[in-house]
């Protein structure tokens, strides 16, 4: 018996070692080229669908049905998917294809996970394959978005897909992904409405504009769509990016005639009085004010789906954004949800004035 | 055994003894004397702007009156008491059953009741004073509205017709001689409005309105705290009181009403461009926020912060740049991202309002 113990501690030290003796002899190989065993390759996908499945019991799916979501996502698909994954415009390269695993095409895979599934690949990538997480764990609202297009990505054409994504077109013969694409792909005025989700950039205040700029490059305004976006850019052409929108002029939209009137009274009162029993400031005694700080946004004119997420954002105190959106936090911490949809409606249907 | 433990106790004490005993005896004067020492700084409390027992008001006086009346009563008994313990200690003599059972009836059953119910009567007969139950505080007299806020005192000043005439905060005005009534209210958590030398303390509970009425008698500077534990700066939510003589007090009012921030364009220009106004009020201005203190006349307030800070530029400018460093748990946010030539600049504006 004593013996029979001792054998087996051996065992116990001896394989570990040999194990380590293997690795460090470099005969275990990692080349691409040979690809996995059967029995490899059909192991790690089992562990990743046990692994999904598990873990997307526990999310809750949020209604997916607005349009709004789609045009978000799908300029972000563009930037950042599209490379691995391919799309309605360009398919997969070959240099791709001969990755391990390879990307999938989404157009097949896509249906066989459930909404909550893929939320959950989206949100936290998947480990020992190219896949990465979204690039802020705190936005599970734009991963949301990203789940809509998905879904939509399937059934989409080549003209679907540039319609949805903004891209300018397949861009020159013998050119590889990223297509060209750029802030007008998603934040061109003509393709926005009271419902987009994308905000109208034109006619914002410079100051507002350059520091949500460099709060998205700094990460203190978490957004995986916009870290990728400005990622791209040289910190030295924010300033003229900013200038440029800003120069613009913001075309009022005409006056819709489906538009609460009482919602617009409601939303006018609160901005330009608040209410003080529930410490709602006015929003106007510092937003778009003759003579205040410029660091504060212009809301007059933006899109009403817009407004609303920002104040959500705000709640949530997810939001960031330059050094003075700690006012907001507070300012919105007190609203109703009532009083969200009322400010949002107001302030869309609003001229935008100074300063 | 037990006879011998008894008889030895007994026993004359001897010389040796005795000179261990004197010594403890010196020990215990010394104890004496030093914690006599050690009680001087609570004589700290019998004066001053915050003391209860140096009244400057009707109700603070009879609550003083009330208290030195205890205390005296309560150190004769106290004596008659340890006195009496001291007597039975020696005593060799036993009493007889029945005056023991007079001794009882009087010293331990109608002694104390008539002491007790006297007490009582005095006690029940200042409160209609403290308490404005009996005197029909809505008739005439003057009224001012002081609600509690985390951490700070919003002060209405109201007219005869019981609207607001103006608004103030941290600081209370009374004129000498006069009664006031306080409508007590509270929009948050449980507040208590305490001036020690004036009288009081009543909670402010939210909800409700409770009324206090109170009397100067002597014109000067006083101090009102924050009685109930309300939050992380309970401690740093005082309030300045003045007792003003009539004819000041009328003075300072229609001075109050008619004061104006906008002597200082450049000040003025700078709060409202960063968004001051969203909270607070300067009267005269187009600040008109109503969510945090009315800052109209603020220059000529006692303190700054609510009775945290001297109310100087310097403190003023630290304290606007964050002061949740100074007052935790302060709703106000901090300004700490602006320049602080920006936030000196604010300061200097608001300590000049007057």
């Amino acid at each position: 018996m004593t013996i029979r113990w001792k054998y087996l501690i051996i065992l116990i030290v001896l394989l570990p070692l040999l194990g380590l003796g293997f690795a460090w002899s470099g005969l275990m190989g990692v080349r691409a080229s040979t690809g996995h065993w059967a029995a490899t390759d059909w192991f790690l996908h089992w562990v990743m669908k046990n692994s999904v499945r598990t873990a997307a019991l526990s999310v809750d799916v949020p209604s997916l049905d607005d349009p709004a979501l789609v045009p978000a996502a799908a300029g972000h698909f563009e930037s950042g998917c599209a490379i691995c994954h391919g799309s309605p415009a360009q398919g997969r390269s070959d240099a791709v294809l001969a990755m391990l695993p390879p990307p999938p095409d989404l157009k097949e895979k896509v249906p066989s996970w459930s909404d909550a599934q893929l939320f959950e690949i989206v949100k936290h990538g998947v480990r020992f394959t190219g896949m990465p997480a979204w690039p802020t764990q705190m936005r599970d609202d734009e991963v949301w978005a990203m789940v809509a297009f998905l879904r939509k990505l399937p059934q989409m054409d080549a003209n679907a897909y540039f319609q949805a994504s903004g891209l300018h077109g397949i861009g020159h013969a013998g050119e590889v992904s990223p297509l060209p694409i750029t802030c007008e792909s998603c934040h061109a005025d003509k393709k926005l409405n009271n419902g987009s989700i994308i905000p109208r950039l034109a006619g914002q205040s410079e100051a507002y504009l350059l520091n949500s700029l460099k709060a998205y490059a700094a990460k203190q305004r978490p957004s995986g769509i916009m870290e990728v976006a400005v990622g791209t850019l040289p910190e030295e052409g924010l300033p003229e990016l900013a200038k440029y929108y800003a120069g613009q002029k913001l075309p009022l939209r005409p006056a819709q005639p489906s538009v609460d009137p009482t919602l617009v009274a409601k939303g006018q009162e609160l901005a330009e009085k608040g209410r003080p029993a529930d410490k709602v400031p006015a929003c106007l005694s510092c937003h778009e004010k003759p003579g205040g700080n410029p660091a504060y946004p212009r809301i007059s004119g933006q899109n009403t789906a817009y407004i609303a997420r920002q104040l959500h954002l705000f709640q949530t105190g997810v939001r960031g954004g330059s050094q003075f959106n700690h006012l907001m936090t507070e300012a919105a911490k007190n609203l109703k949800e009532e009083d969200i949809t009322a400010l949002a409606t107001f302030f869309a249907g609003r001229e935008s004035v100074g300063p | 055994m037990d006879d011998d433990r008894l008889t030895g106790a007994c026993r004359p004490i001897r010389s040796e003894e005795r000179i261990v005993r004197q010594g403890s005896d010196r020990n215990g004067r010394t104890k004496a004397v030093a914690s006599l020492f050690l009680l001087c700084p609570f004589l700290v409390s019998c004066s001053g702007i915050q003391s209860a027992l140096d009244p400057a008001g009707r109700e603070a006086a009879d609550v003083a009156t009330l208290f030195f009346t205890m205390l005296l009563g309560g150190a004769i008994i106290w004596a008659g008491v340890v006195g009496l313990l001291f007597y039975a200690a020696r005593k060799r003599r036993v009493h007889s059953e029945k005056n023991a059972g007079r001794l009882i009836l009087w010293g331990g059953a109608v002694f104390p009741s008539v002491v007790l119910l006297a007490l009582l009567s005095y006690a029940a007969w200042l409160m209609p004073n403290v308490r404005p139950w009996f005197q029909g505080a809505d008739g005439g007299m003057r009224r001012i509205e002081v609600t509690g806020e985390q951490f700070w005192w919003r002060v209405r000043y109201l007219d005869a017709g019981g609207a607001v005439a103006f608004e103030t905060a941290n600081e209370v005005r009374v004129p000498v001689g006069e009664r006031v009534v306080f409508s007590l209210k509270s929009p948050d958590v449980i507040h208590s409005f305490w001036i020690p030398v004036l009288g009081g303390k009543m909670d402010m509970i939210p909800g409700r309105e409770n009324r206090l009425t109170l009397q100067a008698e002597k014109p000067g500077t006083y101090r009102g705290v924050c009685a109930e534990f309300c939050g992380t700066s309970h401690a740093l939510m005082a309030f300045t009181v003045h007792a003003m003589q009539p004819q000041d007090y009328e003075a300072w009012l229609l001075a109050r009403r008619a004061s104006s921030g906008v002597q200082d364009a450049e000040g003025l220009a700078l709060f409202l461009k960063h968004g001051c106004a969203a909270c607070h009020t300067v009267a005269g201005t187009e600040a008109q926020g109503k969510i945090g203190p009315d800052l109209t006349a603020f220059g000529e307030r006692g303190s700054a912060g609510a009775g945290t800070l001297a109310n100087e530029v310097e403190h003023v400018a630290r304290f606007l740049r964050d002061p949740g460093r100074i007052k935790p748990g302060a709703k106000m946010p901090h300004f700490t991202m602006l320049p602080e030539a920006e936030t000196d600049r604010i300061a200097a504006y608001l300590t000049g309002l007057k």
